[in-house]
């Protein structure tokens, strides 16, 4: 293929992926751009070139060894629901925009910290683009026919323009807003589509190699089998290689959250804390996708091609030597999509870092709080555009000078070993209040130092001047310090081996010094913040302890630098208002520094914000025991003001229930007293009725005719007899109500004690010529105090008859089964009950209104009496009208 | 999330650890295939798809 048509594709796919990032930095808020699968997507970002490439040379040629590099991350997914989300929560709660910041922020802001997490990275990553670089022209060149062809210099090199579009893209879509830990949605989305793609097309070319040049998976494994070193090739090789295994899984593991990339993608552009849920089983299962066919497009490599130098190019020379040129032309893609998406986050998150953790603490703050803030804007984003350029041009010229010999692997893991020695710092941090800012930089200088002398060293030496003499002899002839072999330990890897001795001696320093000196109150404050991070978020503001005096307008001014006239104004009335402080106050609170430090954190990086808002205030010295003791106190005010919120609502629903209670009292006792007032006027009307009579028969003066007096007498009779019912029923609706009385339940059947009750009135019923219906002939036993409920029934039915109109009347007594209860119901054709009486009808001394009229007929205790012995057997009554004419009575008791 | 549940991904997490290295690492060192795919390389790959399921199930149960 012509070198101009893979670069017309070349040029074609960068313009896809700028539209890709267009759109998606156009519709930010849409769920197509934010969910997690995005997320997880973007986290493939680990996957470069290396992955793409590198894993196949080392399955064709060593086996076992690429493995590793993606079971650290699979162990570590799992852990992100506790590790991740808290590094998310603090990153958020403090708007930090690199792993640079979060390390120096845990250590107090620590300006120098800040630079050395830096420079360790760039240190790092810098080789580790131009490895993605190399990898991009040496694919370019098996892909171009005119494999002859060799740049004689960078201006005809096709690789430099590469590397030049990347910048373009990384400035055009990273640096839109000063702040650095705003969401960039285009590139995450871009990072994305790449990492499907790169998926896609390993797999595609995984099945063709097997399914189509091969016969399947065991037809290569059968060919294969008969090679040598085939035994080598699938194993691994006993406790030595153990070791290396595990030191490789353990570097991957930390990369993984250390590497800055990684760090951009999995903690500043989470958008929500849940899509981590998805991604702890997603990016797993991506990771093995990508490894399911490593082996098998190796040894197919192996087996037709079979040139070891290029066996992390079999998935490209594969199709290539079969006449695919289209499928070789895919694969091509998808390892430059590896490529792209690498170096322009990598180079995202180091163009962040420098510039808010080196170039702006370090020299532009005096500028800026000269200039305008608009310039000031411009002049972060240019310092962070350079930023890009020059890092992208370093790698492309460490690629021109170094990496020509030296594998994509034994890069990538030494790009591994430099990052690591952040781990202590990083993880420790995290749950060990103690580690302090000094320790933490002797440690990382210590680490580096043994990495660059066991690693660094023989790999530039062995570049510079093609020796290897230190490897060999040691340093100053003593084998014990050879770099390859410290103290004679010579069975690990270079990269194990380093990684082995520089972890151990910076974790050392680490926690040694840390307990050696204890670090200053700043320090330990944000120590505070991270380990403790839950409690801490609840404080907010408040988490930082800070005495002296500071005036809101000096601080305004120092905001207003940054963030413009209108985006200050507005960030403070928030403040003032979420704190329900007045708008005009003078002095500022700590609350408000810590509040201001944050604002300006995104912009110009935590270490510049501590050091730009120091500037404008007097800021007393704090001893660390005032810092704990107040942290302290805060915590416990917190505490206690749940604990009090709890306790008064508590006591809330105590009141409302005691406020219940005694509205029932009062209700009792007004209904006492009714009672008492009623009773005494029913008593009083057969009283005064007989009194009355008995005057007129004493004053009687023998002229009264017989007859008269014989009615009087009658009368006399009939009213005692009402006074003694009366009194009856009362004592009888005492005893229930207060449930006095012993009920004698027994096993009854209802049919024959409603018979029993008709009969007994009979009587009276065929006096008014009431018909009483009966049909019922089913046994039904229940139990209950049958003369009780004779009473009730008694009193329902003459009830009945009462209100029925003589010869028309009829009555319907009927009982049923019915969900656990007996159900009673005595139905008339009478006249009912008028609507307004229904809820009372069953409530003592209740008379109707109209029955009021005339001289009362019943005691008017009746029906209440019926309700309580009903109730007393656990049942219920009630009363409806019928649709035409007449009421119903009812009444329901359970069956035991 | 509970905690109790957290620390189920995190016993997960070390158990991966721990099956993932030596000594367990050697017992996988055999001779022979599963579907072509070598011994050492299946166990490896089937340990890998447990976790996966493994804190699936966790998560698709417990995240709240």
């Amino acid at each position: 293929m012509s070198n101009y048509v893979l670069f017309i594709i070349i040029v074609t796919y960068l313009a896809a992926l700028f539209f890709i990032a267009y759109v998606a930095e156009k519709n930010s808020k849409s769920k197509w751009v934010n969910n997690s699968v995005v997320y997880t997507l973007s986290l493939a970002v680990y996957c470069t070139a290396w992955t793409y490439y590198g894993s196949i040379g080392i399955a064709a040629n060593s086996g076992v060894n690429f493995l590793p590099i993606y079971l650290g991350p699979v162990i570590a997914a799992p852990l992100w629901i506790v590790l991740l989300r808290k590094i998310v929560r603090i990153s958020k709660q403090h708007k930090i925009s690199s792993i640079a910041d979060f390390i120096s922020l845990r250590y107090g802001n620590h300006r120098f910290l800040g630079a050395l997490v830096t420079i360790v990275c760039l240190l790092a990553i810098v080789p580790y683009i131009s490895l993605q670089l190399k990898a991009v022209s040496e694919t370019f060149q098996i892909l171009s026919d005119d494999t002859s062809y060799v740049a004689t210099s960078v201006y005809d090199d096709s690789t430099f323009y590469i590397a030049l579009l990347l910048a373009v893209f990384a400035t055009f879509f990273g640096t839109q807003t000063t702040d650095a830990s705003e969401k960039h949605k285009g590139i995450v989305m871009s990072v994305a589509f790449e990492s499907i793609l790169k998926l896609v097309f390993f797999l595609f070319v995984g099945i063709y190699v097997t399914y189509v040049l091969f016969d399947g998976t065991e037809d290569i494994y059968t060919k294969m089998s008969v090679a040598e070193n085939f035994e080598s090739l699938t194993a691994i090789n006993g406790f030595e290689g153990g070791f290396n295994w595990l030191y490789t899984i353990m570097l991957s593991f930390m990369a993984i959250f250390l590497l800055p990339r990684q760090f951009q993608v999995s903690v500043v552009e989470n958008v929500r804390e849940k899509h981590i849920k998805n991604a702890i089983w997603m990016f797993p299962l991506y990771l093995l996708l990508f490894n399911i066919f490593v082996i098998f497009i190796a040894w197919a490599g192996n087996l037709t091609i079979g040139n070891t130098a290029q066996a992390e190019y079999y998935a490209l020379l594969l199709p290539l030597q079969n006449g695919n040129t289209f499928l070789s032309v895919l694969v091509f893609l998808g390892g430059f999509s590896a490529v792209i998406s690498m170096v322009v986050v990598a180079t995202l998150a180091l163009s962040t870092m420098v510039s808010n953790n080196l170039v702006i603490p370090y020299g532009f703050l005096d500028y800026f709080i000269k200039s305008h803030p608009e310039r000031n804007a411009k002049y972060i984003k240019n310092i962070r555009r350079i930023s890009i350029f020059l890092i992208i041009i370093s790698a492309y010229s460490f690629y021109v000078n170094f990496s020509f010999e030296l594998s994509l692997y034994s890069i990538g893991l030494m790009a591994f070993v430099i990052i690591s020695q952040l781990a202590p710092s990083f993880f420790i941090g995290l749950f060990w209040n103690r580690g302090s800012s000094n320790a933490t930089i002797i440690g990382i200088v210590a680490g580096i130092a043994v990495v660059f002398y066991t690693l660094i060293l023989p790999f530039s030496l062995h570049a510079l001047n093609g020796s290897d003499d230190l490897v060999q002899y040691g340093l100053a002839g003593i084998e014990a310090l050879k770099p390859h072999a410290l103290f004679g330990i010579d069975f690990l890897s270079p990269p194990a081996h380093a990684f082995f001795w520089s972890l151990l001696v910076n974790l050392f320093c680490y926690m040694t010094f840390s307990v050696i000196k204890k670090g200053n109150y700043r320090e330990r404050n944000y120590a505070e913040m991270y380990v403790d991070s839950k409690n801490y978020t609840d404080l907010q503001d408040g988490a930082l302890v800070w005495k002296g005096e500071a005036y809101v307008a000096d601080i305004k001014k120092v905001l207003v630098k940054f963030l413009g006239d209108t985006r200050t104004e507005r960030a403070l009335n928030l403040f003032f208002r979420k704190y329900d402080l007045p708008l005009d106050t003078q002095m500022a609170d700590a609350r408000l520094i810590n509040f201001s430090e944050k604002l300006l954190t995104g912009s110009i990086g935590s270490a510049s914000a501590k050091i730009l808002i120091a500037s404008v205030v007097k800021e007393d010295e704090v001893s660390l025991v005032e810092v704990l003791k107040i942290l302290e106190e805060s915590k416990e005010t917190i505490a206690r003001n749940k604990l009090l919120r709890e306790k008064s609502n508590e006591l809330t629903k105590l009141t409302n229930q005691l406020k219940d209670a005694n509205e029932e009292l009062i209700e009792k006792d007004k209904q006492k007293d009714e009672f008492l007032d009623t009773v005494a006027h029913e008593l009083k009307t057969p009283i005064t009725g007989i009194r009355a009579t008995t005057e007129l028969l004493m004053d009687d003066d023998d002229d009264m005719p017989l007859e008269i007096k014989t009615q009087f007498l009658k009368n006399m009779l009939q009213d005692s007899d009402r006074l003694s019912r009366l009194i009856h029923n009362i004592l009888d609706f005492e005893k229930l109500s207060k449930g006095r009385t012993q009920l004698n339940i027994k096993k009854y059947n209802i049919k024959n004690t409603i018979q029993k009750t008709i009969d007994s009135l009979r009587q009276i019923a065929d006096k008014k010529q009431v018909e009483i219906i009966n049909s019922n002939q089913s046994d039904l036993k229940a139990e209950y105090d049958e003369d009780r409920i004779v009473q009730v029934l008694t009193n329902l039915i003459s009830n009945a008859i009462k209100f029925c109109d003589v010869k028309k009347g009829k009555i319907i007594v009927d009982y049923k089964f019915d969900l656990g209860y007996l159900e009673v119901s005595i139905k008339d054709n009478g006249k009912g009950v008028p609507k307004q009486d229904l809820p009372f009808i069953f409530d003592k001394f209740y008379q109707s209104k109209n029955q009021n009229i005339q001289k009362p007929e019943g005691s008017g205790l009746g029906l209440a009496i019926c309700k309580q012995i009903v109730e007393n057997h656990n049942g219920n009554i009630w009363v409806k009208n019928n649709e035409k004419s007449g009421a119903t009575f009812g009444f329901k008791l359970p069956f035991k | 999330m509970k905690k109790r549940h957290e620390q189920k991904l995190v016993i997960l997490s070390i158990t991966a650890l721990a099956i993932l290295n030596v000594p367990f690492l050697l017992i996988f060192n055999h001779d022979g295939h599963v579907f072509g795919i070598p011994a050492f390389y299946f166990s490896i790959f089937s340990i890998w798809l447990v976790i996966i399921l493994v804190s699936y199930i966790v998560l698709k149960r417990h995240y709240e």
